[in-house]
Order: C-alpha cells, then sequence, then structure tokens
C-alpha cells in the first residue's frame, strides 16, 4: 500500500516505444502536439507531420499532445510509452543525463543545416560536463523580473524605469505595497524556492556550486547567496513590503500577479503567455525588465524548454528524431518563411507572438527570422523594451551541473524560513542547506 | 460432487486471483525488490544490497518526515478520531431530519479530494481567505494558518478530519442502529443519565467497531500525501514533510527509485509490525 506510488515504477513491462515499422519505416513517437483548444497551431503542428513524412518517406511519425511530466515520465519511460522526442523544462536536464535516460545527440548535431552557426549559449542546458550535447532548443529565455505596469504608476514610480537593482527593487516594492497587494513576492515551494534564488544569487554575482579539484561542492557559503537572502529577510521583515503568503507555487504566483496582488517576482518573458490566456491578465499592465543585478554582477539564469531523445530509441530512430527536432522547432529559428508561418498560426490562435526568446543561432541567421516574426507579433512591444534592452548586457547562466533538484528542494527549506520565521538567520539556513546537499552532490558524482 | 463443486469454485476464483495477482501482489513483490536495486528504468536494474536502506538513513529528512508523519497521526487521533463518533451519536439521537445530516456529512467524501484541498489552501490564504476573514469580523486574527511551522500541521489535520469523517459517520451510525434498544430501556428504568448510558452502553457496544477504526485510522494517516502535496508541499521549513511525500520526492523530483521503494517497503513493514502488536494487544478488548 505504503508502495503505491513507486508499484507503478516497478512495473516494468514492454520493450522501448515505437521501433522500425512495418513497411521499412522508422517510426518515432513526438511529444509536442499543441492541445486542441489551440486549433490553428495544432492543424499547423499536423500539416507540418505530413509534410516531415512527405519529406522523409522512410520515417513515420506519431504525434502526441503529453507535456512533460516528471511524475509520469518515469513511468513511461519503463513501459516502453515515453515519446521518443520529448520536450522538457531546463530544469531537468541535467537530472536525466545523470540517470542517463535521454540520448547522446552529438553526432547527429553535427550533420544538421546551420550547426556551426549555434549560439554556444542555447545549447548549453543541455550539454552535459563531458562536452556531449544531449539537447536542443525549442525555446530559452533569460529570466527577468517581471511588474505590474498599473501598481507601479498607481505607486508614482514610472512603468518604463522599472528597477535595475536589488536596492530600487526594494525601494519599489515599500511604495507599491498595500492591503492586499505585495510589493514583491519570490515562490517558494515545489523547488521553485531554490530555482529562484538561484538567479537571484547569479545576479548578486555568485554561483550555487563550484569546482574543487575534481568534483562540485556547494557554494552556497560564499556571499551573494547569503546577501540575496538578506535582502529577501530585509524586505519580508524591516519594510513589510512581501505580503503574508509567502508558501507560493509558480501557478500560485502567476495567478496573483495577474489579479493584481503581486506588484514585482522574478519569472519568464514565456509567462506571457500564461498571463493573457490562462489568468485573464490585462497586456498594458504586464511588464518584464532585465533580471536586477548587485554589487556589479551581470548575470542572469537561462529558462525554456529543451526537445531530448528517450534514451532506448534505436540509432534509426535518434537519427529520425533530430530530423524532426531540425524541421520543426530549428527551422523556424533559422528560415523565415518557416517562422512567419508558426507566427500566423500562433497569431490566429491568440498566443502571444514575438516575445524577447535567445536567439539560437548568431545575428546573420536570426536577424531576418526575427524581422519575419516581428511583423505579425501581437504583444505590447513596449513593455518588453526594458528586458530587451538590457538582458544581452548579461551573462546567461545554466542550472547548477550536479543534483540541481536535491539543491532546489534544500533552499526552499532555507527561503521559506527566511521568509516564514522572523528570527531566522540566512546563513545558519545555507549551512544546513549546505550540509544537506553536500552528501547528495557526492554521491551524484 | 463436493471435489467437483471444489473444482468450479477453483475455476470462478481464477480470473480474480490472476488479476488481484497481476495488479496488487506483482507490483509489490516488484517494489520489495526493487528497494534492494539501483535502476535508471532504461538499463538493467543492478542489485546494491542494502545501499538504498543507506541512503535512506543518511538522509536527515527522514527523521524531519517520519516525526511529521507520527505527528499527523497524533493529531488526527486527537481531533479526527473523535468527531465522527460524536457526530454518529449525535445523529442517532436525532428525530428528525436525520437523513440531510447524513447528506451533509457524508458531502465532503464526495467531493474529489484535489478540490477539495484546493478550496481550503483558499480558507487558509492569509490575505484573503476565508478563514481570515471571518475571524477578523470578530477582531481575531489573522492567523498565519499554513505559512507557520506551528500552525501548518494542525491545520492539515484539521482539512483531512473534515475531509474524511463523512465516511466514518456511516460506519458508526450503522454500529449504533445494531445496539439492541432495550440496554437503553434497562439503563434508564435504573435511572442512568444520557452521559452514563453512553458511557456504559454506547461505548461497550461499538468497542470492536472503534477498535478496527482506529487501526484503519493509523494505517491511512501514516500514508496522508494529499493535503501536505497541495496545500503545502512540506512546507514552512519541511514541517509537514511526510514520509509519503519524501517517497514521491525521492522517485519522481530526484529520480532515486531505489530509495523510494525503499523507504516504500519500510513504511509498509512498520504498519504490518504495528498492526500485528495492535492486533495481538486489542484480541480480548473487543470481546471483553
Amino acid at each position: 500500500m505504503a508502495g503505491a506510488l513507486v508499484l507503478a515504477a516497478a512495473t516494468s513491462g514492454c520493450s522501448s516505444g515505437s521501433a522500425e515499422g512495418d513497411l521499412g519505416k522508422t517510426t518515432i513517437t513526438v511529444a509536442g502536439m499543441p492541445a486542441t483548444t489551440a486549433a490553428k497551431t495544432r492543424k499547423q503542428f499536423l500539416d507540418a507531420v505530413a509534410a516531415f513524412e512527405k519529406a522523409n518517406p522512410d520515417i513515420k511519425l506519431k504525434p502526441t499532445d503529453t507535456q512533460w511530466d516528471a511524475r509520469t515520465f518515469a513511468t513511461r519511460l519503463a513501459g516502453g510509452n515515453a515519446e521518443t522526442v520529448l520536450t522538457v523544462p531546463l530544469t531537468e536536464p541535467p537530472g536525466l543525463i545523470a540517470r542517463r535516460q535521454i540520448a547522446d545527440l552529438s553526432a547527429e548535431i553535427k550533420t544538421l543545416p546551420h550547426a556551426t552557426d549555434f549560439d554556444p549559449r542555447a545549447l548549453a542546458p543541455a550539454t552535459g560536463a563531458e562536452g556531449k550535447v544531449y539537447g536542443l532548443p525549442v525555446t530559452e529565455y533569460a529570466l527577468g523580473l517581471v511588474y505590474n505596469r498599473a501598481l507601479f504608476a498607481k505607486a508614482g514610480l514610472d512603468p518604463d524605469k522599472p528597477p535595475a537593482t536589488w536596492d530600487e527593487v526594494r525601494a519599489a516594492a515599500k511604495k507599491i505595497a498595500g492591503p492586499g497587494v505585495a510589493g514583491y513576492t519570490q515562490m517558494t515551494v515545489k523547488n521553485t524556492g531554490g530555482w529562484i534564488l538561484t538567479a537571484m544569487t547569479y545576479s548578486f554575482g555568485g554561483q550555487m556550486e563550484k569546482k574543487e579539484g575534481e568534483q562540485y561542492v556547494p557554494s552556497l557559503l560564499d556571499g551573494p547567496a547569503e546577501q540575496a537572502l538578506r535582502h529577501l529577510a530585509a524586505m519580508r521583515w524591516q519594510d513589510d513590503s512581501m505580503g503574508a503568503n509567502q508558501l507560493r507555487t509558480q501557478q500560485d504566483a502567476e495567478r496573483d500577479f495577474a489579479a493584481g496582488k503581486i506588484g514585482m517576482m522574478i519569472g519568464t518573458v514565456n509567462s506571457y503567455t500564461r498571463y493573457t490566456t490562462l489568468y485573464s491578465g490585462k497586456p498594458d499592465d504586464f511588464g518584464i525588465a532585465a533580471l536586477p543585478q548587485q554589487a556589479g554582477a551581470k548575470a542572469t539564469l537561462l529558462g525554456g524548454l529543451v526537445a531530448a531523445v528517450n534514451a532506448k530509441a534505436t540509432p534509426a530512430q535518434r537519427a529520425a528524431a533530430v530530423k524532426w527536432i531540425d524541421y520543426y522547432y530549428l527551422k523556424p529559428n533559422y528560415d523565415p518563411a518557416a517562422a512567419e508561418q508558426l507566427a500566423i498560426a500562433n497569431a490566429a490562435d491568440k498566443l502571444a507572438v514575438g516575445l524577447p526568446t535567445l536567439p539560437f543561432y548568431g545575428t546573420a541567421v536570426s536577424g531576418p527570422v526575427n524581422a519575419a516574426i516581428a511583423k505579425h507579433s501581437n504583444i505590447p512591444v513596449s513593455n518588453f523594451t526594458p528586458y530587451v534592452k538590457d538582458t544581452d548586457k548579461l551573462e546567461y547562466l545554466v542550472e547548477p551541473p550536479v543534483a540541481a533538484q536535491d539543491l532546489y528542494g534544500a533552499l526552499d527549506t532555507a527561503v521559506q524560513a527566511v521568509l516564514t520565521r522572523k528570527d531566522a538567520d540566512p546563513r545558519d539556513e545555507l549551512t544546513k542547506a549546505a550540509a544537506r546537499v553536500a552528501p547528495l552532490l557526492e554521491k551524484a558524482q | 460432487m463436493t471435489r467437483r463443486s471444489g473444482l468450479a469454485a477453483a475455476l470462478f476464483l481464477i480470473p480474480t486471483v490472476l488479476v488481484f495477482g497481476l495488479f496488487s501482489w506483482w507490483p509489490i513483490v516488484r517494489s520489495v525488490v526493487l528497494g534492494f536495486q539501483r535502476t535508471n528504468l532504461v538499463e538493467a536494474a543492478a542489485f546494491t544490497g542494502l545501499d538504498n536502506f543507506r541512503t535512506l538513513l543518511a538522509d536527515p529528512l527522514l527523521v524531519t518526515a517520519a516525526g511529521n508523519t507520527l505527528l499527523f497521526t497524533g493529531l488526527a487521533l486527537i481531533i479526527g478520531f473523535p468527531v465522527p463518533i460524536v457526530l454518529a451519536v449525535l445523529m442517532s439521537e436525532l428525530r428528525r431530519g436525520s437523513g440531510l445530516m447524513r447528506v451533509l456529512v457524508y458531502l465532503p467524501v464526495v467531493v474529489p479530494p484535489v478540490v477539495a484541498v484546493l478550496m481550503w489552501k483558499w480558507f487558509y490564504d492569509p490575505d484573503s481567505g476565508l478563514f481570515n476573514q471571518l475571524l477578523g469580523l470578530v477582531g481575531l486574527g489573522p492567523y498565519p494558518w499554513l505559512q507557520s511551522t506551528g500552525m501548518a500541521m494542525p491545520s492539515l489535520v484539521l482539512e483531512a478530519t473534515w475531509a474524511g469523517a463523512g465516511g466514518a459517520v456511516l460506519i458508526y451510525l450503522a454500529a449504533l442502529s445494531s445496539v439492541p434498544t432495550e440496554l437503553y430501556e434497562a439503563a434508564e428504568l435504573d435511572g442512568a443519565s444520557v452521559w452514563r448510558r453512553l458511557w456504559h452502553v454506547t461505548l461497550p457496544q461499538l468497542r470492536p467497531i472503534l477498535l478496527i477504526m482506529l487501526l484503519l485510522q493509523v494505517i491511512n494517516t501514516f500514508q496522508v500525501f494529499t493535503e501536505p502535496f497541495v496545500l503545502t508541499d512540506g512546507g514552512p521549513e519541511d514541517s509537514t514533510v511526510t514520509v509519503l511525500l519524501l517517497i514521491y520526492r525521492y522517485a519522481f523530483v530526484n529520480g532515486d527509485y531505489g530509495a523510494a521503494a525503499a523507504l516504500s517497503v519500510s513504511l509498509a513493514v512498520v504498519l504490518a509490525v504495528l498492526s500485528a502488536v495492535y492486533l495481538r494487544l486489542t484480541r480480548t478488548w473487543g470481546t471483553k
């Protein structure tokens, strides 16, 4: 009974997914088909499937609209039901690589068009420590400061001049905070506490892990993480500008932000889509700036999705999978016509078009693509200007390389302590977190 | 004739045994085996002896999770166990409206657990939640509810009691209806008050069902998952991390399926031993 949660994981069943099919074709399953609610984009996806199959008569695609879910992935992998091509959030590849659950694509990637034009930052999140590449970018963006422009104006702040440093964030949060409105908020549960603190630590000039000899060890006590936590503690307890609710998931925070209950938070560019479609937020009120920096730091954390290939895929399936990833996900980033076609479908479905994401290729390739997309942009472009203007000046850092989820879990506890208990000492909490993750990092290497 | 009917019975049993074996026993066996293996569910699993159990013992969260689970179980016994008994006794005394009362009490059981828990998440919201708004009307609060290490666990127990009481009330009502009315009549003739009738007639008659319900509640509360998962995700400061939440994290956050299985097996063993000891201790109590 108690084992019910992992029973399914224990029932390893049939062989791996789809193999070479009936007519000598290589059959692969591909995740990422848009939901039926996005009819035009779904049709565009299915048209792409048909066109791909026509151009590659030896490959058969079986699309699914399954979204990435860490809870079901392992069982579906064990049961042979995980798709050949998966789209996974950037928080996942380090763990998947360490557990050897996704395939090394280095050889296949070399055969792609524009293989030598990749922006190294775009490939970094799914690159293993030994330099092998395990995934290709689907969409990538730097984390920034999401803010409510209406609340800024109401508090007498200029929505076109959002805070550029954490001191300015603190000052703005004090002005915005009021009954039922938090000036600034921080996600703290389901490992988002660690994830966001990592971004914040980068923006204070720090790292979460460092190499000592051949091993990675936690670097939580090097200063920047502590400064970040002390800054949060000051906003929470001295200024009382963070509201009363300190146990928010990403969904909670995005919902409350759209409802006008939050002035600022660290967030992502693509949260704009959920803001407008899922939570009916007003487009004009959405603002985003580059991640604020402190003490001369110039860094942010990269977020987004990468396409990876199931480790159970045969070499033929792996090759077919990379061909599909190139055709569907990469081509709209190097072929202006493909980019425009996708932008038209997205705009018809009222999905955000023209979000400032990280280009996968150098300017020579991405310039014409961005111009093609810009023609169909449906976002309030000027609201993204502060983000676009300053983010490119920052270094894009990836997730901590070893046992990131363990680290994030331990840091959730530290962030929660600082935000829910007035007498919690940031250094003590980080010391406890470091002690908790040090053996896990050692075990994972 | 007997042999033939025995054979027929065995034939009828085969589908049930097969289904039960395949979907219940086999996964349990696989889970136990997995507890001694390291696997990524792609390559063949490797036996690692007691490594997974060593991982568990080295994890400081295990002690926290075990302590929290015991706290939840204890609070659920103090708060959650008497509530259905009291409700059932009161409802059995009702002359009118008992049908409506039964519907009202059972209603929370019909609400899907995640929906119910999400509803309570809003009740507990420290800014705009129902509880703080209502208490604010009489000048109390605001209380931090889920935001404080001291209040988070009792808050979870409160929700779990609300969600689970209905089923227990129906069972107690059924048991109460089987108590012979002559016993109450005799007690009344002897001049026993309501309290004495409850103490000397009702509770002794309910004793066997009380004992089994107590055991079932302990087993259930040891496996609490939905409430901490949805309401707090173990926070704040790990104050609501339970053993099952830890199992979940091992398996589905960290991908350590061996450790998850090892902890599942350990919990099952603890519960089996606890049940055996309890049944042995109470073997005579139910019939006294």
